[in-house]
């Protein structure tokens, strides 16, 4: 009987033997875009995934020599990754691998968001690296890894491949974590990082799974709102269990447990990389996955979003005040930033996800230059206590510079790149009627600007008795050391970019609202409303630079 | 019903039992090996119940991945480490097991009325071979997915050697000694500490 | 082809049928029976295996060996057997019960399940699952649990190290094994044993795969040995260095279980060998093409039932092959170290695996005639 059925089964699947799927052998053929697969759409990540490839490969057989290219050659990837988002902006794929992977608009700027914050990762990774000793082939990996896993997670519109992607950025995260391996530090950090995200994933599955069963065996996410109907407390179930395990990738209260430990323990790039890069996917995945599967329980997911938002505003800028580190300082106030940002998915509304978007785009620059900063000052003292900062104005202008104005954007004083995005998200909380969120946000903005401004007081105290210890033996900056050019590039990088995306916001605002528009699946009607709607909205900010009150009630 | 039924609905009552009662005992076993031995048998369980559902390729990789390789690598981890901790009863102790106790019957009740209470979509289970199945799915619309697991498991294992590899030259402490840059923060003195210092000053 | 053949079941039930029971009863009179058979045909290879130790071993050293009890020494499993059974079972003072006890059945459970899907001839075989050989994969990855337990429960430090080494040889070896495995099934285009069989019995001989995949049967043929803690593998039990390994403590009918388990495990790998590479139940020529020469046709009685029993005894040819190669290496080659042993499972044999599992799937791609399109 089994001979039988093992004949049947045979013959069907020869039957419908698909023929778009007979791909011809010549590799090159595999990525035409005539092909029904549309793999096209993934070229950014077969770009990554092949420097990861040669990175592992030069490690492998080159001499010592080669070994120091390997930074320059991930970032050479990583802007090839770049250049190919920037031409796939030009041709948006809709849909690729029958249903897979979507390279509409916003998941090419959450992409192109993950692939920079890696790319400032390298520039100051190369020179700590280097330094702590740590074998240095593998790192870049390990990174190229969970850029990967960032990339596909901001494109998946199917189940599996949300979980798949979401364990290669998880796992090669907790590698990353523990990378400094004979610090203890370190390995608490990837231990907890490890044990928090493998429940958490195990919370998303269990979520997942209920979402299958639902809706009669789909994966798709498309597929599942539309065979779900209401689902009533199972619906809710498989939300509440969808939100924990995004949220926990947000660093979202109560989900937050592990940031600061392992912000604190992990070696400061990789810290940069998860505050930024990770946080960037987890904000696609969010948007992403609750518009596309719960567009019937949007006022559930709005109301559990908006008590996320508010404890995570109030505790992330709380907490921040009482930190002596300045790694964990940036920890807590990332928590803080996620809680911003969560307004404009709780908003909902076309400026709403614009000013995320946006806003993700100036914190990539701000924080990534914080953390910059932090890593230059460690390089040279062996700490990162606040108090041991005192009286660096007098002896490195530049870095004083640097960090002052990266915390200042964070805290969101005019006219840096912060403000603008926090005024932007803060008016479209305000229009969509989140007024509790919006208030909430005020406050704990002005407290997260006393605890930057507290940093940036330190700093340029002007008193030589004051100075610090490790400030007094601060030695010369040696920018011919390997990785130093790097770190120097990274850093006026992200000083421009904070001084100026502020003031010249409109392209990237225009960038962000376009994309909005034109990714059908959070459903706005495209083009027509899209050249209004910006303008008023420049027309409202720019009106409004000297007092945000008005531009609230605007 | 017949015959075949029959002895499903017994099988399923007994594989479920045994699930249950096999996870309760890796709870509840007084030593970290029996634990370990009962999660054998828990995977076992699970493999059954997958083969209940005609899943037989699913069963048996449960048995050869969870059985055959995770639940030999956890004792293995178990029997290479010889440490005996005795553990002080916690404060409260009893608290602590009645409120979790309570959350945990809480959550079991909230779960159990949804699965009751919702109408799922069933559909009848094709009697065809698995394996044609899963390989149909793996290169048709999870390609993808398929393709990136391989990534993965790539890094999973140089992630694995960096963990382990015995590092031949070990610095000296401060300059790559593969440790954190930051210092760490001094320890603060405990109070024996404190009061041998005092003694030798005196 | 299908019907070629005996049915053995559907005549059992048939006749049962006749004699006025119901399909369900009669299905559940047969299912008993195969696996009797299979437990009485295990212990009697078993048996036939040991004499055959001592027999070769002896002749390998220049001894007679055992030649006293009954012609030829053949009844010295018999004494051997009665001498277990009646011995007392000793349970270590300090040693767990409960894991000294489940160890050694944990060992040799996993062993007999295995049979059930070895096939002796078209129709000959207990059940003709679709995952065949990944259920044999599958169900020999539980042995290592086992080890473990009656290591650690016989609360004894060569047990425990004997134990520990058991498995993880036996974890290292499984990743080559189904490796080699795996490039087989691609060539049969299924994990059904039958269609393995099958896919061999075209030419006689020739189309067996020990010519399609040298490098495969070779690799296979190690880690069967490792796997089967054969010397030059048997670190697990090494003598001179851990007393027995983990059955130190054992005696009695425990230790039985273990001696029986090894023997029958020796066994399996045995006839999954002649199945996957030496074209199983099938004859140097096809039975077919003798038939046709003798001019006989293919559905008579009296064929069938020779060629049923020609399969039966082919197989038995093939893994006895083994089992005496097996026996020869045991007096030629000297024990590896533990870290040699470990350097050739995951250094050596894994890549070369690899690289045989994609040579297959190329040579596959381009020459699908012979290799199994």
């Amino acid at each position: 009987m089994p001979e039988a059925g093992r004949e049947t089964g045979n013959r069907g699947m020869l039957a419908v033997d698909p023929p778009h799927l007979s791909w011809s052998s010549s590799p090159m053929d595999v990525f035409a875009p005539t092909g029904n697969l549309y793999a096209g759409a993934i070229w950014p990540e077969v770009v990554v995934t092949l420097t990861l490839l040669l990175v592992l490969v030069v490690d492998l057989v080159g001499g010592s020599a080669a070994r120091k290219s390997l930074p320059a050659l991930s970032i050479f990837g990583l802007i090839g990754a770049l250049v190919t988002l920037v031409l796939q902006w030009q041709q948006p794929q809709l849909e690729s691998f029958l249903g897979s992977f979507a390279a509409d608009p916003i998941s090419i700027l959450f992409r192109g968001l993950v692939v920079g914050t890696a790319v400032l990762t390298v520039m100051m990774a190369e020179r700590y690296i280097a330094q702590s000793g740590a074998p240095t082939g593998e790192f870049y990996v390990l990174l190229l890894t969970a850029t990967l896993g960032g990339m596909f997670l901001s494109g998946a519109t199917d189940l599996i491949l949300v979980f798949v992607s979401l364990e290669t950025l998880g796992i090669a995260s907790y590698l990353m974590a523990g990378y400094t391996k004979r610090d203890p530090r370190s390995s608490e950090a990837a231990l907890k990082y490890l044990l928090i995200g493998a429940s958490s994933t195990a919370i998303f599955l269990y979520g997942m799974s209920l979402l299958y069963g639902l809706s009669g065996g789909q994966t798709k996410l498309e597929a599942i709102a539309s065979s779900m109907g209401d689902a009533g407390l199972a619906g809710i179930i498989a939300l509440v269990l969808c939100i924990g395990g995004i949220g926990f990738k947000l660093a979202a209260v109560p989900f937050h447990q592990w940031t600061p430990d392992v912000y604190e323990g992990s070696p400061t790039p990789v810290v940069a990389f998860l505050s930024v890069g990770s946080k960037a996917a987890g904000f696609a995945l969010a948007v992403r996955f609750l518009a596309t599967v719960f567009p019937a329980m949007t006022e559930e997911w709005r109301a559990v979003l908006s008590v996320l938002a508010i404890l995570t505003m109030i505790l992330g800028n709380v907490v921040a005040i009482a930190q002596t580190r300045l790694k964990r300082l940036l920890a807590y106030s990332s928590i803080g930033q996620a809680g911003f940002v969560l307004i404009g998915l709780v908003a909902g509304t076309e400026a709403g996800y614009a000013s995320l978007i946006f806003y993700l785009m100036v914190y990539l620059v701000m924080n990534l230059g914080a953390f910059l900063c932090v890593t230059l000052f460690s390089l040279k003292t062996g700490t990162d206590e606040i108090s041991e900062y005192s009286g660096l104005y007098q002896k490195d202008p530049f870095l004083t510079l640097c960090l002052s104005i990266c915390l200042l954007s964070l805290g969101g004083l005019p006219p840096l790149a912060g403000f603008f995005g926090k005024l932007y998200l803060f008016w479209a909380g305000w229009q969509a009627g989140a007024y509790t969120l919006v208030l909430v946000g005020l406050v704990t903005s002005v407290i997260s600007i006393y605890y930057y401004v507290r940093v940036v007081k330190t700093i340029v105290v002007k008193e030589p008795q004051e100075m610090s210890v490790s400030v007094q033996n601060y030695p010369e900056t040696n920018w011919q050391a390997e990785g130093m050019q790097a770190l120097r590039v990274g850093l006026v990088l992200t000083l421009v970019a904070t001084i100026f995306a502020g003031i010249l916001s409109n392209p990237l605002f225009t960038l962000s609202t376009q994309a909005v528009e034109q990714s059908p699946f959070l459903g706005f009607p495209t083009a027509q409303a899209f050249i209004p709607q910006s303008a008023r909205l420049q027309v409202a900010v720019k009106g409004s630079l000297g007092s945000s009150a008005q531009t609230g009630e605007g | 019903m017949t015959l075949g039924e029959g002895v499903q609905l017994v099988t399923f009552v007994v594989l479920s039992a045994m699930a249950i009662g096999f996870a309760l005992g890796v709870v509840w076993a007084p030593s970290i090996v029996y634990s370990g031995f009962l999660l054998g048998g828990v995977f076992l369980s699970m493999a059954g119940l997958y083969l209940l559902l005609n899943a037989d390729f699913v069963a048996a990789a449960q048995v050869l991945i969870y059985v055959g390789a995770v639940n030999v690598l956890i004792l293995f981890a178990i029997m290479l480490v010889n440490r005996r901790y005795t553990f002080a009863p916690l404060k409260l102790g009893w608290l602590r097991n009645g409120v979790t106790a309570v959350v945990c019957l809480g959550l079991f009740a909230l779960l159990t009325a949804m699965a009751l209470n919702t109408p799922w979509q069933l559909e009848p289970i094709q009697p065809t071979s698995s394996v044609l199945v899963m390989g149909g799915h793996f290169f048709r619309e999870y390609l993808l997915p398929f393709e990136l697991a391989s990534v993965l498991l790539l890094m999973a294992l140089i992630g694995a050697i960096v963990l382990a590899r015995r590092e031949f030259v070990i610095p000296q402490a401060g300059e790559g000694d593969l440790s954190l840059l930051e210092r760490a923060r001094p320890q603060l003195e405990s109070e024996s500490e404190r009061q041998a210092e005092l003694v030798s000053t005196r | 082809m299908t019907k070629a053949g005996i049915d053995l079941q559907l005549g059992f039930e048939t006749a049962l049928q006749n004699l006025g029971l119901g399909a369900g009863a009669a299905h559940a009179l047969w299912m008993p029976l195969p696996m009797l058979l299979l437990i009485i045909a295990a212990t009697l290879g078993v048996m036939v295996m040991t004499w055959l130790e001592r027999k070769i071993s002896a002749a390998a050293q220049q001894r007679i060996g055992p030649n006293m009890a009954g012609p030829q020494g053949v009844l010295i499993p018999i004494a051997d057997g009665i001498k277990l059974l009646t011995k007392e079972d000793v349970l270590p003072i300090l040693a767990d019960p409960v894991l000294f006890t489940l160890g050694p059945i944990l060992v040799f459970l996993p062993v007999f399940l295995c049979y059930l899907v070895v096939p002796f001839g078209q129709n000959l075989l207990i059940s003709n699952i679709a995952i065949g050989v990944f259920f044999l994969i599958a169900t020999s990855s539980v042995q290592p649990i086992g080890l473990l337990m009656s290591g650690y429960g016989s609360n004894n430090k060569y047990s425990l190290l004997g134990g520990l080494r058991a498995a993880a040889q036996s974890i290292s070896y499984e990743l080559p094994l189904a490796l080699s495995v795996l490039a087989v099934v691609l060539m049969s285009n299924g994990l059904d044993t039958v269609g393995i069989v099958e896919q061999q019995s075209g030419l006689g001989i020739l189309s067996w795969n020990v010519w399609r995949q040298p490098i495969g049967f070779v690799i296979f043929l190690i880690s069967a040995l490792a796997e089967t803690e054969r010397i030059p593998f048997d670190l697990p039990e090494a003598e001179e260095e851990l007393v027995a390994g983990y059955q130190t403590e054992y005696s009695g009918m425990k230790f039985a279980l273990f001696y029986l388990g090894s023997y029958a495990n020796l066994l399996l790998a045995s006839l999954i060998a002649a199945v996957l590479y030496l074209g199983g139940w099938s004859f140097v020529v096809p039975v077919e093409t003798i038939a046709a020469l003798a001019g006989i046709p293919l559905d008579n009685p009296f064929l069938q039932i020779g060629a049923a029993a020609l399969g039966i005894v082919m197989t038995m040819v093939k893994a006895f092959i083994f089992i005496f190669l097996a026996i020869l290496l045991r007096w030629t080659l000297p024990r590896v170290r533990i870290d040699q042993l470990l350097d050739l499972g995951w250094k050596f044999l894994l890549p070369v695996s690899f690289v045989n599992l994609l040579l297959t799937a190329a040579l596959k791609l381009a020459f699908p005639t012979f290799f199994g399109g």
